[in-house]
């Protein structure tokens, strides 16, 4: 799950990291209030669960409350990589000397955590790797170990930072650890993290995720998830159980496993497109399918939904009649296509055909989405 | 021949007496993987399907000599038990188990570190060696004894291939899940390395699919120390940027986890790609010759 950068920024202030004091305002007028209270300049920063906002005009700085009125109403009216802005960051304008980059991830093929300083801060850390591989510092980190403060300090010195500026860092960096940690964090970044002309620093931006398996163990926190899912649809998928991922597409795709489901859409791609992912996981029911034909049947200008069901632990005969009874209670003029194989495979070919469903009994999904294809052709 | 698995080796259940550890244990049974017992704490003296229930993995071992174990224990409890189980000496463990907080793999990883024993998933659909056993939750009639090793991050996906492949006679010397988060306990190239030096297997079939880096890691691995051919399928080429698509380690991130990445990494190492999974038949058929 996703942090917007006011809730990342308190989690990191509560582990000693130094996070400048902000307001959130929800419109133009409470931006001007929250810049009165703080005293101008100040930074409006959107407040979106995605990357970009500099580039897409979501952080801009203001002289004055005025100024920050007028920025915050333009703000708030856009959107910014399709998420619309609901709220800005009023933050006082930081006059900066030097900036970092500091962030800790999860190194996939090594299964372990690794933290990263780049002494090139404010700007993407991938574009720092690729063209500036000198500035960017990184190690894996044993996770029973730990990241002990003189480990950080090595690291603040190989990239070059003495005194009290490599102390102040490893710092930094070790609360970071600490957070990403807490938090079961796939990755806790601050990007950048500045030196100010004072002397300070300041943490000026805050990125984390938490890990959705262990949500389970972080109910305290109370971060509603609703608001962060894209779309309607897919909101609708989370509350039934399922991976809904909304797309542009008019071939409607149900599948009972990730990875085919995958497949499909590269299958289906060859002609059509598809208009959306759902992966059922290992509960199919009866009802569940049914809500599923429901979810999936919303979107608008569907073509033909294609169902792709393989019956090894799943028991598909119950969903089946979840597909069935849907179809008999909401007729629908858009043509629902089902490939089947597995346990009692004949039972539900049959079941599903008598709702009018063109059920498949393909070895193959490709012959499937040929003859899927064709039907395409002649509803044209 | 075959890898990790065979119709000799001593299979344990962790979760044995839970909803899909029941159901599982009859289905891997009925196939003939050799259970000799299962775990679920406090249930000492239970049996399943005629399979005797133990309280520890300790006493599983001391009194059946398992030595391998497949998990259906919920994903809070996987940490722990998979400790219990390496400190008892099991040298194989498959973990079914999806939604364990990748913080917990992390921390499995590490304590595996140095000792012998292979670790499987997490979310893995299990490995099965047609005709002899299998141990998770694959259908077991979807795959046929061969000389092809496969490879799989997605289980449908692998049924998928595999009852491809049967359609025109060729079968698996093993299958395995290696699971789909975003850090599996055994890596795309440790699992080719295996499958490298069993005298069973002619060619292996990696199923990939977006997200993370293993592909091109075992790219390297390929291109400098396979000596058997490879042929791959990676799905997802339209996937959008930053959406889970399903599995937990399923994500485009920016460039990193494209399949397209993947297939350029993949081909430069002399693997041939599928565009389609149906695709991957013919060309393992022009590669067995």
């Amino acid at each position: 799950m996703k942090l917007y950068e006011f809730e990342a920024g308190n989690f990191f202030r509560q582990e000693g990291i130094p996070v400048p004091d902000f307001v959130i305002a929800d419109s133009p007028q409470a931006t001007r209030e929250a810049a009165e209270k703080i005293g101008a300049p100040v930074v409006i920063k959107a407040q979106v669960l995605t990357g970009g906002r500099g580039l897409a005009g979501g952080v801009q700085a203001a002289d004055s409350p005025e100024q920050a009125e007028e920025i915050a109403r333009q703000i708030l009216k856009s959107s910014i990589r399709g998420f619309p802005v609901k709220r800005v960051m009023v933050v006082n304008k930081a006059e900066v000397a030097r900036e970092f980059y500091l962030g800790v991830t999860i190194d996939g093929l090594a299964g372990c955590p690794v933290v990263i300083l780049s002494t090139a801060g404010g700007v993407s850390i991938e574009e720092t790797a690729k063209n500036h591989p000198e500035m960017v510092f990184s190690r894996q980190v044993s996770i029973s170990a730990g990241l002990s403060l003189s480990d950080a300090e090595e690291i603040t010195q190989q990239a070059g930072l003495t005194g009290e500026e490599s102390t102040r860092i490893a710092g930094i960096f070790h609360s970071l650890y600490q957070v990403f940690r807490k938090y079961d964090a796939p990755i806790a970044e601050i990007n950048p993290l500045v030196r100010t002309a004072k002397g300070e620093y300041l943490a000026l931006d805050a990125k984390m995720e938490i890990d959705d398996s262990s949500l389970f163990r972080h109910s305290d926190l109370q971060i509603p998830s609703e608001d962060r899912i894209a779309t309607p649809l897919e909101k609708k998928g989370r509350q039934i159980g399922v991976t809904y991922v909304e797309l542009d597409g008019e071939v409607g795709i149900v599948s009972s496993g990730a990875g085919l489901g995958m497949a499909i859409m590269d299958i289906i791609g060859r002609r059509y497109r598809p208009a959306n992912f759902l992966e059922t996981g290992g509960g199919i029911s009866e009802e569940l399918l049914y809500q599923v034909m429901e979810l999936v049947l919303q979107k608008k200008g569907l073509k033909a939904v294609f169902l792709n069901l393989l019956a090894g632990i799943n028991p598909i005969h119950e969903g089946a009649k979840g597909i069935v009874r849907f179809l008999q209670e909401h007729p629908t003029d858009v043509p629902i296509v089902a490939r089947v194989r597995g346990n009692r495979q004949e039972e539900i070919w049959q079941m599903l055909r008598e709702a009018g469903v063109e059920a498949f009994t393909d070895a193959a999904t490709e012959e499937s989405v040929e003859r899927l294809f064709r039907i395409l052709e002649r509803t044209k | 021949m075959s890898i990790l698995l065979n119709r000799e080796t001593k299979v344990l259940v962790q979760g044995i007496t839970g909803r899909v550890g029941r159901a599982q244990a009859k289905w891997m049974l009925e196939y003939g993987t050799n259970i000799v017992c299962g775990v679920t704490p406090g249930k000492k003296g239970e049996e399943v399907e005629g399979v005797p229930v133990y309280d520890t993995v300790a006493q599983a071992v001391a009194e059946c000599g398992a030595e391998a174990s497949v998990f259906f224990v919920p994903p809070a409890a996987v940490k722990d038990a998979a400790r219990e189980t390496i400190d008892a000496g099991v040298s194989l463990i498959v973990v079914v188990t999806e939604h364990v907080p990748v913080h917990d793999a992390m921390e499995i990883k590490d304590y595996a570190r140095g000792r012998t024993v292979r670790l499987l998933g997490p979310t893995s659909p299990g490995i099965i060696t047609p005709g002899q056993a299998k141990m998770g939750i694959m259908p077991g009639n979807m795959f046929h004894p061969g000389r092809i090793g496969v490879i799989s991050r997605s289980g449908t996906l692998a049924y998928e291939v595999c009852s491809d492949l049967a359609a025109v006679g060729l079968g698996q010397s093993t299958a395995v899940g290696m699971g789909a988060d975003p850090v599996p306990f055994t890596s795309l190239s440790e699992l080719l390395a295996l499958f490298d030096a069993d005298p069973g297997t002619d060619l292996v079939i990696i199923v990939g699919e977006v997200g993370g880096t293993q592909e091109e890691h075992a790219a390297d691995f390929i291109a400098s120390q396979m000596t058997k051919p490879v042929v791959a399928y990676i799905a997802g080429h339209s996937v959008p940027e930053g959406k889970r698509m399903g599995h937990a380690g399923a994500i485009v991130q920016g460039d990193m986890g494209t399949t397209k990445s993947k297939i350029s990494a993949l081909q430069k190492a002399g693997v041939v790609v599928a565009d389609y999974p149906l695709d991957v038949v013919q060309l393992v058929k022009d590669r067995l010759g």
